[in-house]
């Protein structure tokens, strides 16, 4: 991993330690928040690929 | 805050019988210990009074009082103030412990109760899908694990061997 990674990987649980220890209310309002701003997205969806990857359980059987 | 009207119905609930103990986990009882992340439900274990005079745990109760004070059914969810309930007895002896240990939690003056870090840590090692781990790594990420007591419980719920490999492919040196 490079040096770069490693800093962003240490920032980004730093900011992971500093909201996880906000007060719950303040937690909590903040995931309302984020709900309220995900249903208000409005977006098209995009084209699927022409041979998607699918999980290996709907594989077909090969022997 | 919608949530916040939910938990005194909860604590009603469980005063009038209706339900036994319960808690808070899933994601949003992950929430109450890390940073908030998208969820769309909201899993309430409970303790399920049995039938009068009989064995059958039934969740009818729960929908018929619920029903009466307004919220409505959806698929195995009940909605409440916007939110999908899903009322689920413990299927597990980890669940049934962590409903057992959870710990009272106040959210604007109200009280609720909700699964430890280390109860919700263990389950997501004993589920184990991608989700879990990641949520697994989150836990780890916020330093908010008791290593004392993440031991214990993984100990008697025979799980050293999920953790050995969870290490192995999460927790790189």
């Amino acid at each position: 991993m490079t040096k770069l990674m490693l800093q962003i990987l240490e920032r980004k649980s730093a900011w992971r330690k500093r909201v996880a220890a906000l007060p719950v209310e303040e937690k909590l309002r903040m995931l309302e928040e984020m709900i309220a701003d995900t249903r208000a997205i409005v977006a098209t969806h995009p084209p699927k690929p022409a041979n998607p990857v699918r999980p290996l359980s709907a594989r077909p059987f090969k022997s | 805050m919608a949530l916040e009207k939910i938990f005194p119905v909860l604590n009603q609930m469980e005063t009038d019988g209706v339900i036994g103990r319960y808690a808070i986990g899933g994601a949003v009882g992950a929430i109450f210990w890390l940073e908030p992340f998208q969820t769309k439900d909201l899993d309430v274990f409970v303790v399920l009074p049995t039938s009068a005079g009989g064995t059958l745990l039934t969740l009818s109760p729960i929908y018929d009082y619920l029903l009466r004070l307004g919220y409505r059914p959806d698929g195995q969810f009940i909605v409440m103030e916007g939110w999908s309930v899903e009322f689920v007895p413990p299927g597990t002896a980890l669940v049934e412990e962590a409903l057992t240990e959870s710990v009272s939690r106040e959210v604007n003056d109200v009280l609720t109760r909700v699964f430890t870090a280390e109860h919700l840590a263990a389950i997501c090692l004993q589920v184990g899908r991608p989700r879990d781990h990641d949520r697994m790594v989150r836990f780890i990420e916020a330093g908010v694990l008791d290593a004392a007591i993440l031991d214990a419980i993984l100990r008697r719920h025979n799980l050293l061997e999920k953790w050995a490999a969870f290490e192995q492919s999460f927790l790189p040196e």
